[in-house]
């Protein structure tokens, strides 16, 4: 066993125990919040080290600059799904992403022209199904 | 067996607890578990294709990884229009 396929297995084995940590920790973690943080692990860490692995045990051919590209699409779309879900959480649970805002859950936002158009904007969300504003109205 | 099959096999057992969040949280968690599990399942069909060298399956964590993208910005706006 040379010295390569040492440290490839150890870079494995890294990329299983971060995973399976972080795979506890979203189960263990109460909020939305903070089981997100546990999902940065999983779709950047682990990637890197398999990425890592397959390329010091195989070297440079056709299979592993397939194995790294579909590992860096992962890499790339991880935190940007990862923002957009914390968005939409904090969306749902406050009525806008942005912080100080007094808008109900399902209100839409107010457009920045103002006037009639405005003054139709700040009920509910009309159209198609309703909104979660609705429900309670 | 290779030590990228036994990684693979290791990283769908912590698909379990991602299953019990996806069953029994609430529609955001499920979408984090969600998540999670197609990362997790990218990673795994990366490392079996390694495993079992195959090289016509490495296209398949490829497309997956792509459509990730696709599917869970799907999910996350209706999450936060609709549902």
């Amino acid at each position: 066993m040379s010295a390569r396929d040492i440290s490839a297995d150890v870079l494995l084995g890294l990329a299983a125990a971060v995973v399976l940590a972080s795979c506890l920790g979203l189960v263990m973690m109460r909020d939305v919040y903070t089981r997100l943080h546990y999902l940065t692990p999983i779709s950047l860490v682990a990637p890197v080290l398999v990425a890592v692995a397959v390329g010091v045990r195989m070297g440079l051919r056709e299979n592993t600059a397939e194995t790294w590209l579909a590992l860096l699409v992962l890499a790339i779309v991880g935190p940007y799904l990862t923002h957009a879900t914390i968005r939409a959480a904090r969306v749902r649970e406050k009525g806008d992403w942005r912080p100080g805002s007094s808008r109900q859950p399902g209100e839409r936002r107010r457009p920045a022209g103002g006037g009639a158009a405005a003054a139709g904007a700040t009920g509910p969300v009309s159209g198609g199904a309703p909104g979660r504003g609705e429900e309670a109205q | 067996m290779s030590a990228f099959v036994l990684t693979a096999i290791a990283m769908l057992v912590g698909i379990i607890p991602c299953g019990i969040v996806l069953c029994r949280g609430t529609l955001m968690d499920a979408l984090v578990a969600y998540e999670a599990i197609s990362s997790i399942m990218v990673m795994v069909l990366v490392l079996l294709a390694q495993g079992f060298q195959r090289p016509g399956e490495f296209e398949l964590p490829v497309v997956l990884a792509v459509l990730l993208l696709g599917s869970g910005l799907v999910f996350v706006w209706a999450l936060e229009r609709w549902l």
